[in-house]
This record gives C-alpha cells, sequence and structure tokens, in this order.
C-alpha cells in the first residue's frame, strides 16, 4: 500500500482505461421488448438531491446526470428491455427527506432510490432504508457522525465514500507538493463536514510532515458572503498554506476577496473540495499553484475515457455548464444499478428482487465518468479523488489543474471494520517505519 | 500589528457599509409604516442579481470596467419599480392588522422573491467579472486593501448623508417625520398618507438594491444571500434602535467591526458576541442605543 501511494502521487494518470471503452458507450438500438422472465412496464428510479440552498449546485447537477443517464440507457434499449422512469424527489431537512423517501417507496413503487448529499439526511434515510427494506444508493450522503460510521452492518444502504477523503487526499498532496511547509491555517463551513475534514487533514498531514503547526480553525456559516474579517484573521496568523474544505459558492468568494488582499501571493493554498464549483474560480482572481481537489469528477482528466468526453459534450450543450463531481456519483449509482441486475438476471433469468441485487453490489465494479468504480463488500462507495495544482494554461475564463493527481479511495479511506483513528494510528506506525 | 488592526478596521467597515443600506431601509419602512419588512434582504438580493446582469451588458458592450459602478446603480434603482408594486399591491392591506401578519406577509414574500430568484437565475453561483479588481488595491501600513470596498464605503457614507439631508432639511422628509410621529396627525394636516408610503418603501427598497448591486463585485450571488442577510439587519435593528437611521448607522458600524474583531481574537465567538450584545440592549436598553421609548 505504501508503495502505490507513493507511486500514484508520481503518477497523472490511472491504469483504469481498459480495452473496449468505445462500447461503454451502448449501441443505439430501438427500444424493445422487456427480455424473458422481465416484467413489463418502466423501471422505476426514485432520484433525491437537493434543489435549493447552497447544496443545489452539486444536487441539480447529480439530477441532470441521472436524467442524461436515463435517456442514453432508454436510448439504448433501457435495462432488460425495460424503460427507465425517473421519480424525482426534493432533498430537504431530515424529516421531510425520509417522507418524500418513504413516498418513493410506497407510493410510487421505485425498485431503488438513488441520490441524498447530506450526511444528516443519509444517516435518516440509511435507517429508514434498513426499515422499510428499499435499496437506496447514496451520491454523497455517509452515515457517518464525525469520523464514526454509524450503520456499519447496513443492508439495503450503499453509502457514499467517507466525507473526510477529500482532507486526506488534501493532506497526502501538499505533502507531496509543499514538503517544506511549517504553519497551516485552516478555513471551512461550520458544521461536522468542514470540522471533520479540518481534522482528518491535521492528522494526516502531520504524518508526513511531523514538523508543521497548526492554527486553530476557523469556521463560517454555510452560504457566507463575506470572508473579508476571516481572511484578515488567516492572514494574521502568518501562515505558509491555508487549507479550506469550502465545496461551494464560498469557494469563489474567499478567492476573489483574497485577491483584493494579495493573501495566496504571500500564502499557499490547499482547497481540498473546491473543484466541484471549478467554473466560478475564475483567472483573474485565482491564482496559479493553489492545490484543488475535484472530488470524483475531473471533465477533463483524458481525452482517451469515451464516457466522460461524451457526457461532457451532452452536458454543456443541455446546461451550458462542465460536469462536477455529484454528475459521477449520481452516474456511477445508476451504472451500477444496471450492472447488477443485469449480473442477476445472467445468473436467474428473473428480475431480481431487491435482496438479490444488493448482493450482487457488493464488489460490482462499473464504468462510470471517472474510470471503473465500484462498492465494497461493506456497501461503501470506491472512486478516484482527483487533486492538482491550479493553472491558467487553457482556453476557459476559468483555472483547471495541471499536473493531475489520482488518488484512489482504496488507499485513502478507511478499511471496512475500522474507525478513523484506528486506520490513521496504523498509518502513522507505517510511516515512521 | 498596525496591519492587522488596519485589516480588521477596513473589513468591518466595508461590512458595516453593505449592512447599513439594508438596515436602513428596513428602518425607514418601520418607522413611516410600522412594518417589519423581512423581505428588505430579497430586495438586496434582487439588486445584486440585476447588478450582474447590467455589468455583464456593460463590459459586453465595450464599457470599461472602472465604470461599473454606474451600470451596478442602475440596477438598483431600476429595482425601485418593484416597491410601489409591492407596497399599492400588498403591503397596504396589512397597514391595520396584526404584526404577526405582517411579518408572515414579509416572509412569505422574501421566500417567493428567492423561488423567483431561481426560476431566473438558477441555483449556481453568480458573479461579476473584471471589476473588483480593476480598480487595484491599496497598502495602507502594511495592510491590502481593495479600493473598490473603499468605494462601497463612500458610496455608503454618500448615501447615509444624502438620507440625513432629505429627513433633516427638505419638506419630503419633515413629512416623512411628521407621518412617522403621528400619522392620523399627519392625514389630518392633508398629507396623503398613501402617497408618503408608496415613496417611502420604493426608498426603502432601493436602499436595498442598491447595497446588493454595489456589494457584488466583491462577492458571489446565491439565491439564498436574502435570508443570511437578514439575520444580521435584524440585530443591527435591535441595537440601534427600531426605526432610528442614526441607530442604523451606528449598529451597522457595531456589528461590522465586532465580526471583524471576534474573527480576529476568536473566531468561534463571531455570532455569540453580536448576540450578546442584542441580548444586553434587549434587557437594559430595548429601545435600542437610538430608538425612542414607546
Amino acid at each position: 500500500m505504501e508503495k502505490n501511494r507513493r507511486e500514484f502521487l508520481k503518477t497523472a494518470g490511472v491504469g483504469v482505461l481498459g480495452a473496449g471503452a468505445a462500447a461503454l458507450l451502448g449501441s443505439q438500438k430501438a427500444f424493445a421488448a422487456p427480455a424473458k422472465g422481465v416484467p413489463k412496464g418502466p423501471v422505476k428510479i426514485g432520484i433525491m438531491g437537493f434543489q435549493a440552498g447552497v447544496a443545489a449546485v452539486p444536487g441539480i447537477a447529480g439530477i441532470r446526470a441521472a436524467q442524461i443517464w436515463a435517456d442514453q440507457i432508454n436510448k439504448a434499449g433501457g435495462i432488460l428491455g425495460r424503460k427507465v422512469k425517473l421519480k424525482i424527489e426534493e432533498e430537504s431537512k431530515a424529516k421531510d427527506t425520509v417522507e418524500k423517501f418513504k413516498k418513493l417507496t410506497i407510493k410510487e413503487k421505485c425498485d431503488v432510490v438513488s441520490g441524498i448529499l447530506s450526511t444528516g439526511n443519509g444517516q435518516a434515510v440509511g435507517k429508514e432504508a434498513e426499515k422499510i427494506k428499499q435499496l437506496w444508493l447514496s451520491w454523497d450522503g455517509t452515515t457517518q457522525k464525525g469520523l464514526i460510521e454509524t450503520q456499519p452492518k447496513a443492508f439495503y444502504g450503499f453509502r457514499s465514500v467517507d466525507n473526510e477523503l477529500e482532507a486526506v487526499a488534501g493532506a497526502i498532496t501538499t505533502a507531496k507538493v509543499f514538503p517544506n511547509i511549517k504553519k497551516v491555517a485552516g478555513i471551512g463551513n461550520d458544521y461536522s463536514y468542514g470540522r471533520n475534514c479540518w481534522a482528518a487533514y491535521k492528522r494526516v498531514l502531520s504524518m508526513y510532515n511531523p514538523g508543521v503547526r497548526f492554527e486553530e480553525g476557523i469556521f463560517t456559516k454555510l452560504g457566507e458572503t463575506d470572508f473579508s474579517a476571516a481572511i484578515d484573521a488567516l492572514a494574521a496568523k502568518k501562515p505558509d498554506l491555508i487549507m479550506s474544505s469550502f465545496w461551494s459558492g464560498d469557494t469563489s468568494i474567499i478567492l476573489k476577496q483574497a485577491a483584493g488582499k494579495r493573501l495566496f501571493q504571500k500564502v499557499k493554498g490547499c482547497f481540498t473540495t473546491g473543484g466541484g464549483v471549478h467554473d466560478t474560480l475564475k483567472k483573474e482572481f485565482t491564482p496559479e499553484g493553489l492545490i484543488l481537489g475535484y472530488n470524483s469528477l475531473y471533465f477533463r482528466w483524458t481525452d482517451n475515457w469515451p464516457l466522460l468526453n461524451e457526457f461532457t459534450k451532452i452536458y454543456h450543450q443541455k446546461h451550458n455548464a462542465y460536469p462536477v463531481y455529484e454528475c459521477c456519483h449520481a452516474y456511477f449509482t445508476l451504472q451500477a444499478y444496471k450492472a447488477a441486475v443485469e449480473k442477476c438476471y445472467g445468473l436467474t433469468g428473473q428480475w431480481p428482487t431487491k435482496e438479490q441485487v444488493v448482493e450482487a453490489l457488493r464488489g460490482i465494479n462499473v464504468p462510470s465518468l471517472s474510470g471503473y468504480r465500484g462498492y465494497r463488500q461493506d456497501n461503501k462507495q470506491e472512486c478516484c479523488f482527483f487533486m492538482g495544482l491550479t493553472t491558467h494554461k487553457n482556453s476557459y475564463d476559468f483555472v483547471t489543474i495541471d499536473p493531475v493527481y489520482i488518488l484512489p479511495s482504496a488507499m485513502i479511506q478507511k478499511p471496512e471494520g475500522y474507525t478513523f483513528d484506528q486506520w490513521a494510528t496504523a498509518w502513522e506506525k507505517k510511516v515512521k517505519g | 500589528m498596525v496591519e492587522t488592526i488596519v485589516n480588521i478596521l477596513f473589513s468591518g467597515i466595508f461590512h458595516a457599509s453593505v449592512l447599513f443600506l439594508v438596515a436602513a431601509g428596513l428602518q425607514l419602512v418601520f418607522g413611516v409604516q410600522k412594518i417589519f419588512n423581512l423581505a428588505c434582504g430579497s430586495f438586496y438580493a434582487l439588486g445584486a442579481y440585476l447588478g450582474i446582469v447590467f455589468v455583464k451588458y456593460f463590459l459586453s458592450v465595450g464599457g470599461p470596467p472602472v465604470l461599473a459602478i454606474l451600470p451596478l446603480l442602475a440596477a438598483g434603482f431600476v429595482l425601485a419599480i418593484i416597491g410601489p408594486i409591492i407596497e399599492r399591491g400588498l403591503l397596504r392591506f396589512v397597514y391595520d392588522r396584526d404584526v404577526h401578519f405582517q411579518l408572515l406577509l414579509t416572509f412569505a414574500l422574501l421566500l417567493m422573491i428567492e423561488d423567483i430568484i431561481k426560476l431566473i437565475w438558477g441555483t449556481y453561483p453568480l458573479s461579476t467579472q473584471g471589476v473588483y479588481l480593476a480598480f487595484g488595491i491599496l497598502d495602507i501600513f502594511g495592510a491590502s486593501i481593495p479600493v473598490y470596498n473603499l468605494i462601497v464605503i463612500v458610496a455608503s457614507i454618500v448615501i447615509a448623508g444624502i438620507m440625513a439631508h432629505i429627513l433633516s432639511n427638505t419638506r419630503f422628509g419633515r413629512i416623512i417625520r411628521a407621518t412617522s410621529d403621528n400619522n392620523e396627525m399627519a392625514q389630518a394636516l392633508g398629507i396623503n398618507i398613501n402617497n408618503i408610503y408608496v415613496k417611502v418603501f420604493t426608498l426603502g427598497t432601493v436602499l436595498g438594491t442598491i447595497g446588493g448591486a454595489l456589494v457584488i463585485p466583491s462577492t458571489a450571488a446565491m439565491s439564498e444571500m436574502a435570508v443570511d442577510l437578514i439575520v444580521l439587519a435584524f440585530a443591527v435593528v435591535v441595537i440601534g434602535g427600531l426605526g432610528s437611521m442614526k441607530g442604523a448607522f451606528v449598529g451597522a458600524l457595531l456589528v461590522g467591526i465586532l465580526k471583524s474583531v471576534s474573527f480576529a481574537v476568536y473566531p468561534e465567538l463571531e455570532m455569540l458576541l453580536i448576540y450578546i450584545i442584542v441580548i444586553v440592549v434587549l434587557v437594559f436598553k430595548p429601545q435600542g442605543l437610538f430608538g425612542t421609548a414607546t
């Protein structure tokens, strides 16, 4: 594992591009009758994502991706000849979200529900999924409390990667790119994600740079639009590097206001998750050389993965924007469901039960927008994390990254059965030799 | 040390400048119409979004970025049109109703405008390009201050001055003050109250829309920005005194600088400090620093 981690930090690509990639897009065949042993009528898939508030940026991106996926699948003949029909519900507060999850299951009789971004909602929906025996494929919602997994034995619930992965990826990239930094300050959103990311970042960076000192983290409310005071406070600490786990509009706002104070002319930066709003990070205020994380999808990762290239083209044509990580989470969960159903059908010749789909999903690997992605045996997602250094050398008015560092979750996510602390302690021992 | 103090001071005053414009609109409307207009945050958001549209157009036809303040102000003034529509179309029906109805109505308005914003502009954060940094950065005692922030501060002070002049030295201002003190007496003296209400509400609306338009080059517009701002504006009016323009000025300054200082000293205290002061004012001087006791 140690050898691999070092290797991937040196690598600007990942070797997941297998043969026959063009075939991934599927043939454009006419909609046919369902296969033998397959019920008539459409496959109903519930989709849940935020459509309002700060989280609407990734939420709507995920919903758009689901719609593009459904169009592509229906054009190619559906799932075993059954047309895919999406039932979209809005994610909001936990109580309402659970009600809508139940509505999709009981009233709409959805075969599966794909979605949920918030960890608070993930905990509530995760419990409900087990109760009403509904298959739930989360996009970004974990079932963690802090850094602890609360539903390790979930059966129907398939969770997102752990919340702190962006921070772990950010810390490793920091150690690689800026090995000599001495003092780090941090800023994040004032809720569990922001605080957990800061804790995980400190823990992992300390392993590779034991001499580094961390200032008290600054946490601002989600949706803040004036960071002047926070920037002054960060500058006053005179750090070598500022880490931020901002993932929404606050990323571009702090970068713009920081440019007005020349902050990143003096200090290095690591924005673990800012790539989620990459096209708002305009060149005029986003300097080159910042570490920027795109989570699971970087739209310019490669020209050699047709699924990504085709999707990016369609997404841009439809929405005049470039896809972000939530697109990949949504796309992957739906691809995984389709593959699991087809795998079961290949074995039994029948449309599978939810329980059979669960078994087929465990350990599955399917092509998604960022290469092959899968589920672990403990129902947890796997994906690659794309990190890199911001550059202005492109034809857009916003920054992209070069070089690109790809960190597979298999290497940066705590293994099944371990707490973050146990895993990090074992990792520390290994690093110390 | 000096650098830090200068930074804290300017950040606090910049934040206060924007807060003042919104809170002043809130105060003006409350002072005359006795309505606590929660939708003032929405006017701020509308100003921000329309400001982006106007600036984009201005720059696309070759307008120089350093003159972008003109389309921003224009966006704020154009939105004056919604003042009479809301006042005549909705508010006039609840002047005599219980304060709860008024709050509910303006809160419903806030949510409706938020949805309208999403419908028109979507939920993705939007911003202006090429304006904020076009004015340059000033170095004062080692602190870097964006010139645009200074422009907003000056604009806010000028607007405060104009407001003070209108209210103290003009006939319209005297009528506003008379209506604010006793609207029945003002009516008995031949003042067209409906006309005054429309004008005052429109003026309050424009203060908010200009605030939103002016601030947008330095930040990004998000559909929920209205709700966030109204919480701080509420703190400003409680501290300054409901209905007092001087209170809005001092309250905004206090909240802005307090926020800035708390970030520098102990960030966890940011909102706590502000609300400790709100509680202290509510307990020991419920009418606020400059409000009049009733």
